[in-house]
Parts: structure tokens; C-alpha cells; sequence
């Protein structure tokens, strides 16, 4: 069974499409990287499957791990094992990061009738993260994104993720915005979360991310279609001849 | 228009008065002639004094009842002055040195003078007077805090205003607090209704802290569904000196607070911080007026307000920079979160500027949870209830961060949280 299955997917914003049937099948172990032109509909492929308010899929299915993703809330989405990493990760101040993170863990065990994490090992786990993510301990502490920097933010995606374990990463454009140092700490976190059990999804604009992290295939989306699909080589080839190339030889 | 003063009121005035003879006479006087504040009155346009105009109360007769507050807050060996029902129970006996307690009856005349002479002096030609003008007509009650020059006083000084213990009884205290140079003090406010009777409070704190002293004031209005209370308080600083004011209103059915601070000796600091929650019906009222009169003085103000079921807010910031006053840092922030369609909040920042090198800033904003912070939260697992609370409270956290006391921070934390575990989410749904 595919992890994620996503069939015919249109969806509307606003009384626009979109997204204009989309078919896009994940499977466990997997990376895969969307690329695609600014509004080519890939924030709003992201925020479908994240579950926000103000998307009327109009036409298609999605199934994840078995369950039928649209009929499922945001949070019950990301505690059956689905985690969205923001483009843009709100700022939360007055909610400290510890205090997320913990609440996020002990949701997730919930739903999988473990009991609340024991505060030692929860400690003990949250700070050998933060350090393999080159931040500081004070962030813990500090309200949720408040004042972070940029590459900050994008770390504490990352973060949120390796503690969660999601079976499936959506990754909406970590990579925008980051300097050097960042990206090659923001991709080291996403490559150790890579393995068997795990889906990647990295949707970005740029092909840099993908010199860090290597995807075992890429989609081009453009108009809020799939148009084209292949191995790591297209993203290189997208990088040496711009979208327009690509797009005519699909078309 | 201002409204006439009561019968009731005008026949409660008492013969004998805390205020010196000649000031509580003219007092009487002019609290005939200014009458209360109507809403045609500017200071008053959002809060009516309707429930004290027909409320019918009676001075205290001093039930003098051994009444303790609900709560006991979490504070290193207070000192503690409780009011009940605005009567004063009398100065505690262990005052560490440096420090000086008398109740205000008790007082000499040229301190019960100071007592009753705040700066800026009330103006019979200012409607917005009309209620300290009546406290010094009135007041019998209060107490005079003196902070010895370069004293240290560890225990905080705890004024427990005690409402609500007998039946519709209304009272006028005046507090008096005096810091001498390089000292000192923690004052608290801990308000509450012990009974189930209304109840009017209208009290006035005058302070005056001198050169290169600090007080840190800190009022907690706690619940009570039926008082009433209007709280004036007025600060003036000398050089140096610093006030840091923190003003937490959780309940009340009217609560109208005014700070009046006058910055009038240079390199002195003043911050303002403040969190109302009004819910119900509860209308929770802030006036504040910083007059920066001096030269490289600063002020930092921080208000917010959370209006939930058909609860009222009302921030009102004024600013003023005179001529002389160069160099000057004024900030200023109102933040509100409306939780229902029947809330309002009114916030309303004032700046009158007549230096020209100031640096001076403002900013209001009034809203609703944002929704962006929502599904991020929920796309963590967290439960839309769950996330919602956890945006409320981190809203007020940021304001009780600022407290400088740790344990009362963390217990007040506690009480918010406790307070928005109460509300009925399902019911304030908004569409």
C-alpha cells in the first residue's frame, strides 16, 4: 500500500482552480521533490494536504496510510503521522517551544495510546536535537518562531520533525531564504530522517536543496498539473535549461 | 453632560474628613459642583457610571469582621493593609526599619496635606476630576506608606481591598506613598469582592517617589461580579526615579483605573503594563496620562486587553511631552483579542508633543485569534480547543512575563490559564 496516494486532485481557492488533477503516489523510503514555477499551485498542493481552511477540493481523492486524508482534520492528520513544514512558520509569541513541542509529542502518543512522555526523557531527547540542529538551548524557551531569523525558523521545522517522526515530511520550500550554513544543517536534518519507514516530500522553487538532499524522483508542476516526472536528472536538467524548455516538451 | 451628584452621595457627605479642614471643604464644594461624569464627558465616552448613579450606597459602618481574601497569594512574608470595605484595620506591627506605616486619620497635617495634593492638582474646570475631587470630600479611610531615603524594603507592602463585605456600601480610601531618595518598595494592589453585595470603591493612591528610587506598583483586580470600583492613581518622580506599574483586571462588573504620572526630573523611567480580560458583562476600563515635563526621561507602555462573551475593554493611553522636555523616548503599544461577536474593545492612544527632539511611538491593534497560528498549531496534532486556549494565554503571557516577581507571575499564569479553561469555547465559536 502507498503511503500517500493522490488521484485526479482538483481543489479551488477564491472560485479559482488551482489544482487541475493531480496524480502523485508515495511510497515509503521515498523523497520526492516537486519543483515548479511561482504559482504553479505548489503551496496550494501543500496547504490541501495540510488540511487549511479555504480549499475546496472539488474533485479527486487522497489517501494516507490507508485513510481518506480529506475527511480528516489538520490535527488528526499530522497525529496519524503527517507533518507539514512551513514556508513560512508562524510566530508564536507567548507559546514557549518546549511547551509545543511537548504538547505536539504527547498528541501524537495519544493517538497511539502510549502515555505522556516522562519529562526526563523528553528533555534528555529535545536537547540532543537542538544541538544536532546548531541552535541553543534558550530557544526552548523563547516563544514559538518569535523573533527567529529566517534560517532559524526553517531549523526549528526541522526540529519539530525529528522529534515527531512523522511518517510523511511535507517540506513547503524549507530551503527559500536560507544561507549556506543553514541549508547544509536544515538538509543533514532532513537526510537523517530519511529511511524504510518514512515518506519525503520536498516542494521547492530552487534546485539547490537537492544537491543536500537527493530525491529519489521529481515532478514538475506547472498550472496545477503534473506535467512531468523523472529521476534526480530532471531537476539538473531543469537547473541547466529553465523551466520554458521543459514545459514546451511536455506540451 | 455631567450628571447631578446624587441625593444619596450628597447626603453621605461626612462631617469630619481625612483631608485637612480647608481642602475637604472645598472638596465638598466642588464634588456638588462637578456632580459624576456622564458620557457626553470625553474621558467617559465608553464607560457609564449609571450602576453607581442609582446604586444607592452608604458609607461603611466598619463591620470590622475578621474577613480574609479568597486567595493568599504566593509572596515573601507580606506586609499586609487590609481594607474592608474601604475601613482600614489598622497598621501591622512587625514594619521592618526604613519603613514607616500610619493609618491617614492618624497623621500629622502637613502629611495629610500631601496626602491630599497629587500632582496635577484636580481642576474644578476637569469633569475627569469630578471623582478624586469627591474622594478627598469623603475619604475617613487609608493609610500613609513611608519609605525611609536608601531603604531596601524586601516585603512587599500588600493593600488588600477588600469589597463587597456588607451590603451596597461605597467608600473613598486615600493612600499616601512616600519614597525618599535611593530607596526602594514593592507596592501591591490585591482586589477583590469577598461577598456577594455590590459594592463602590472609589480610592486614590497619591505616590511621589524622590531622586533615584524605584517602586514597583502592582495591582490584581481578581473576580467579583458585582463591585464597582474607580481607582486613581497618581505618581510623580524626581530625578532618576523610577515606577514600573503592572495592572491586571480579571473581573469586576465596572472597573474605571486612571494612572495620572507626571515625569518631572530627568533620567527618570516609567513603565506601564497592563492585561484586562473583561467577560460577561464586565466593563474593565484603563485611563493613563504620562506628562514627561523633564528632559531624557523615558516611558514604556504595554496594554492588552482580552474581551470575551459581551465583556468590555477600554484602553485609553495619553502621552504628553512638554516644551522643555527634549530627548525624549515614549513608547507606546495596545493589543487586543476580541473571543466573541458581543465583545468590544475601545483602545485609544493620545500623543501631544510640543518638543521637537523626541522619539515617540504608538500603536493599537485590535483582533481576533490569528488563523495562521492556529493551523500551525493544529497541523502539530494540537486540538483546535487546545490551540485556541494556548493562543489566549500566550497572549496574556507576554504581558505577565513582565512582572518581576516570579512566583506571583507563575501563580497569575496559573489563574489565567485557569480562567480560560473556564470559558465555554463551544459557545464563542466564531463563525
Amino acid at each position: 500500500m502507498a503511503l500517500l496516494e493522490i488521484k485526479n486532485l482538483h481543489a479551488v481557492i477564491d472560485g479559482k482552480e488551482i489544482l487541475k488533477g493531480i496524480n502523485l503516489t508515495i511510497n515509503a523510503g521515498e523523497v520526492h521533490a516537486i519543483m515548479g514555477p511561482n504559482g504553479s499551485g505548489k503551496s496550494t498542493l501543500c496547504h490541501v494536504l495540510g488540511g487549511r481552511d479555504g480549499y475546496e477540493v472539488t474533485e479527486g481523492t487522497i489517501t494516507f496510510d490507508g485513510h481518506d486524508l480529506l475527511e480528516m482534520e489538520t490535527e488528526e492528520r499530522a497525529v496519524a503521522g503527517m507533518l507539514l513544514g512551513f514556508q513560512h512558520p508562524v510566530e508564536i509569541p507567548g507559546v514557549k517551544n518546549i511547551y509545543l513541542l511537548k504538547e505536539a509529542l504527547n498528541a501524537k502518543r495519544e493517538a497511539q495510546g502510549l502515555d505522556e512522555v516522562d519529562t526526563f526523557t523528553f528533555m534528555k531527547q529535545v536537547r540532543e536535537l537542538v544541538a544536532s540542529m546548531d541552535m541553543d538551548d534558550a530557544f526552548l524557551h523563547r516563544g514559538v518562531n518569535a523573533g527567529f531569523s529566517g534560517g532559524e525558523k526553517k531549523r526549528n521545522e526541522i526540529l519539530q520533525m525529528l522529534l515527531l517522526e512523522p511518517k510523511l515530511a511535507l517540506l513547503d520550500e524549507t530551503d527559500s531564504g536560507l544561507d549556506i550554513d543553514a541549508l547544509k544543517v536544515v538538509s543533514e536534518g532532513i537526510n537523517r530522517m530519511r529511511g524504510e519507514e518514512r515518506g519525503i516530500i520536498l516542494v521547492t522553487h530552487y534546485q539547490r536543496l537537492l544537491n543536500y538532499v537527493e530525491p529519489d524522483f521529481v515532478h514538475v508542476l506547472y498550472k496545477g498539473k503534473i506535467i512531468k516526472s523523472g529521476d534526480k536528472s530532471l531537476a539538473h536538467r531543469l537547473e541547466a535549461e529553465g523551466y520554458q524548455e521543459i514545459l514546451e516538451e511536455a506540451s | 453632560m455631567r450628571k447631578e451628584l446624587p441625593d444619596w452621595l450628597k447626603t453621605a457627605m461626612p462631617e469630619t474628613a481625612a483631608a485637612p479642614k480647608a481642602i475637604a471643604r472645598t472638596a465638598r464644594e466642588q464634588a456638588e459642583t462637578l456632580g459624576l461624569p456622564g458620557l457626553r464627558d470625553e474621558e467617559w465616552r465608553w464607560t457609564n457610571l449609571r450602576a453607581i448613579q442609582r446604586g444607592e450606597f452608604t458609607a461603611p459602618t466598619g463591620v470590622g469582621a475578621d474577613i480574609e481574601p479568597s486567595v493568599r497569594l504566593p509572596l515573601d512574608n507580606p506586609l499586609r493593609l487590609r481594607f474592608i470595605d474601604g475601613v482600614f484595620e489598622g497598621v501591622p506591627n512587625d514594619v521592618p526599619e526604613g519603613l514607616t506605616l500610619t493609618a491617614l486619620p492618624d497623621a500629622d497635617e502637613d502629611t495629610r496635606q500631601a496626602a491630599f495634593s497629587p500632582t496635577p492638582a484636580p481642576s474644578v474646570e476637569n469633569p475627569n476630576d469630578a471623582l478624586v475631587t469627591l474622594n478627598t470630600a469623603m475619604a475617613r479611610e487609608g493609610v500613609v506608606i513611608d519609605v525611609a531615603a536608601n531603604a531596601v524594603i524586601d516585603r512587599p507592602i500588600v493593600v488588600e481591598w477588600l469589597d463587597g463585605a456588607t451590603e451596597s456600601v461605597m467608600s473613598h480610601p486615600r493612600v499616601l506613598v512616600r519614597l525618599g531618595q535611593s530607596s526602594s518598595a514593592t507596592l501591591i494592589e490585591h482586589i477583590e469582592t469577598v461577598g456577594e453585595q455590590p459594592s463602590w470603591r472609589n480610592s486614590v493612591i497619591v505616590s511621589t517617589i524622590a531622586a533615584n528610587a524605584v517602586l514597583t506598583h502592582i495591582a490584581l483586580g481578581l473576580d467579583g461580579a458585582r463591585r464597582l470600583a474607580t481607582e486613581r492613581t497618581f505618581v510623580s518622580l524626581e530625578r532618576d526615579a523610577r515606577y514600573h506599574s503592572h495592572n491586571v483586571q480579571l473581573g469586576g462588573q465596572m472597573i474605571r483605573r486612571e494612572y495620572d504620572i507626571h515625569v518631572g526630573g530627568s533620567g527618570a523611567h516609567v513603565d506601564l503594563i497592563g492585561l484586562m480580560m473583561p467577560r460577561g458583562k464586565q466593563v474593565l476600563d484603563t485611563h493613563t496620562r504620562i506628562t514627561h515635563a523633564a528632559a531624557d526621561t523615558t516611558s514604556n507602555e504595554h496594554y492588552r486587553t482580552i474581551a470575551d462573551d459581551a465583556g468590555r475593554g477600554i484602553f485609553k493611553g495619553r502621552i504628553l511631552i512638554e516644551e522643555d522636555a527634549q530627548r525624549i523616548q515614549a513608547y507606546q503599544s495596545s493589543n487586543n483579542l476580541i473571543l466573541s461577536d458581543n465583545a468590544e474593545i475601545d483602545a485609544k492612544p493620545e500623543l501631544e508633543i510640543y518638543a521637537d527632539d523626541v522619539s515617540c511611538s504608538h500603536g493599537a491593534t485590535i483582533g481576533r485569534l490569528d488563523e495562521e497560528a492556529l493551523f500551525y498549531l493544529r497541523s502539530r496534532g494540537l486540538q483546535l480547543d487546545e490551540a485556541r486556549g494556548l493562543l489566549i494565554a500566550g497572549f496574556a503571557q507576554e504581558v505577565i512575563d513582565e512582572i518581576p516577581l516570579v512566583e506571583l507571575r507563575d501563580w497569575l499564569t496559573e489563574r489565567v490559564e485557569q480562567r480560560l479553561g473556564d470559558r465555554d469555547t463551544a459557545g464563542n465559536e466564531t463563525a
